[in-house]
């Protein structure tokens, strides 16, 4: 099959480099005497609308003893984003995260990256430390040692001091050190604090990949994973792994089996796939099969499935009805 | 080396430095300021300026170094502080920074020297610093500490300095 148009990487490339020219500029375009926008991405503001990084947010609360409704209420369009979308920040939004990802191209051609679930207690780590830090020192740590503000202040920085300011300066050159020398993407996948916060406000109904295993037929070093920096399989994605919904995988899947969509992620979820074997070695079987004979096929087997184990069959249908429904009619 | 670590020194030991119009205390507004940098891009003075390293937990936080560049009351960073570590000052009147300080050890005006550029360039004209019968400069408490008259003092290290408020949280 031919495969798609690298659709939601163009988007996002667009996106990403929109915004990154838009905080190149700001401080020009401040000094030049506008004030209808400014700030950094942590902390943007655009005319009225007034928005503030979660993370950077919560650890004020945390270091003030205390936040404010005005600073919820700041916080809110970016905790919203994350809980429909998920760290989408990171991925679509972030320059940060486009700075890192082309160094991730230059060290690594599309080679597998270490699997996400190793993240998932640094990042709970990094988060912590960094709170708790921020309660300690009385001052917020967060946004402090976030790579989406040190980037975007480093612009305006440069306007005020008209120099290379020290700090943030030194603090970027650490992080690209980590970017260079450390395991791959490892800040934006578990120690930027902004990401972490956004990983976890993730919910089950957030936008998420959701695998069509009838079409599934990658051997595999399947393209997906490998075209993940994360280094999540799309296939078996779940809540913590920390996806950013970059989107990457639905671009290079061959067979149109992956695509974005709110809900329960694929089948391949660990728990869900003892409850649904049957099932699912039916439809594995069938997806080996040509078009023709496995339409035929498959009928049978999931009428066979649902005859033998009633609960099981309607669970498996559960967890991607567009699929199913649109294949049966 | 000597003198890098003595400048280190005298800023751990000098304290708070002289924050925005409208910063609430010390303690309270270092615990707040999220470093967006929202106060330093709209300043059009180029007056804010991120703190360095010397000062430990406050790094990045905004703050005001007169002699280099001194606070116009312009007001213009109080209204984009996205977490009210700033506060919205009603009026250039109602601005304290600090206050101002004259040394008359140093000051023209104490060694008989006709100077009066403090009193001239002070934004609060004839309100926070007027001079007396022997036409020496005389800090008022209507002083909003901006450090205008600390920035243009003509004495080499300047006569007159901006003590930052120490206000209770």
């Amino acid at each position: 099959m031919r495969p798609r148009a690298r659709r939601f990487t163009v988007w996002r490339r667009a996106v990403q480099a929109s915004l990154a020219l838009l905080f190149l500029a700001l401080p020009a375009w401040n000094a030049a005497g506008h004030r209808a926008m400014a700030g950094t991405l942590i902390a943007l503001r655009i005319g009225p609308v007034d928005l503030v990084e979660p993370a950077a947010a919560l650890s004020a609360a945390l270091a003030a003893r205390g936040g404010t409704i005005r600073l919820l209420v700041r916080a809110m369009p970016l905790a919203l984003l994350a809980l429909a979308l998920g760290p989408v920040f990171c991925s679509w939004m972030c320059p940060w995260g486009l700075v890192s990802e082309g160094l991730d191209r230059l060290r690594h051609r599309g080679g597998p990256a270490r699997s996400g679930r190793r993240d998932r207690p640094l990042r709970a780590i990094a988060l912590g430390t960094c709170l708790a830090l921020s309660l300690l020192l009385g001052t917020p740590v967060a946004p402090l040692l976030a790579g989406p503000r040190l980037l975007t202040s480093l612009p305006l920085e440069m306007v005020a001091l008209r120099s290379v300011p020290a700090v943030t300066g030194l603090l970027l050159l650490a992080l690209l050190a980590l970017e260079i020398l450390g395991p791959r993407r490892i800040f934006c996948r578990a120690l930027c604090p902004a990401g972490a916060l956004a990983a976890y406000l993730r919910t089950p109904r957030t936008l998420t990949v959701i695998t069509d295993t009838d079409r599934c037929r990658c051997p595999d070093p399947a393209p997906c994973v490998a075209s993940c920096s994360w280094g999540i399989d799309p296939r078996r994605v779940s809540r913590l792994d920390g996806c950013s919904g970059c989107l990457a995988c639905i671009d290079v899947c061959p067979t149109q089996a992956l695509s974005p969509g709110f809900g329960r992620s694929g089948p391949g979820l660990p728990g869900k796939e003892e409850t649904c074997d049957r099932g699912e070695s039916a439809r594995v079987k069938v997806a080996s099969h040509s078009e023709a004979t496995c339409r035929g096929e498959r009928a049978d087997a999931g009428r066979g499935a649902a005859l033998a184990d009633a609960p099981c069959g309607s669970r498996c249908s559960d967890s991607h009805p567009p699929r199913r429904s649109r294949d049966l009619a | 080396m000597t003198e890098q670590a003595g400048r280190w020194t005298w800023r751990l030991l000098r304290g708070a430095p002289l924050r925005p119009p409208g910063a609430r205390s010390e303690a309270d507004f270092v615990a707040r300021c999220i470093r967006c940098g929202r106060c330093v891009e709209v300043c059009p003075h180029r007056t804010l300026r991120p703190a360095p390293w010397a000062s430990w937990a406050a790094v990045g936080t905004p703050t005001v170094v007169p002699r280099e560049a001194a606070c116009w009351l312009c007001l213009l960073c109080p209204p984009v502080c996205p977490t009210g570590a700033l506060e919205p000052v009603a009026d250039r009147r109602s601005v304290r920074m600090g206050m101002a300080r004259v040394n008359a050890s140093a000051c023209y005006a104490f060694q008989s020297v006709v100077c009066r550029t403090c009193v001239d360039q002070c934004p609060l004209a004839g309100e926070a610093i007027r001079q007396d019968d022997q036409l020496r400069p005389v800090v008022t408490d209507r002083c909003a500490g901006c450090g205008v008259c600390e920035h243009r003092c003509p004495v080499p290290g300047s006569a007159i300095r901006v003590e930052p408020f120490r206000r209770a949280a």
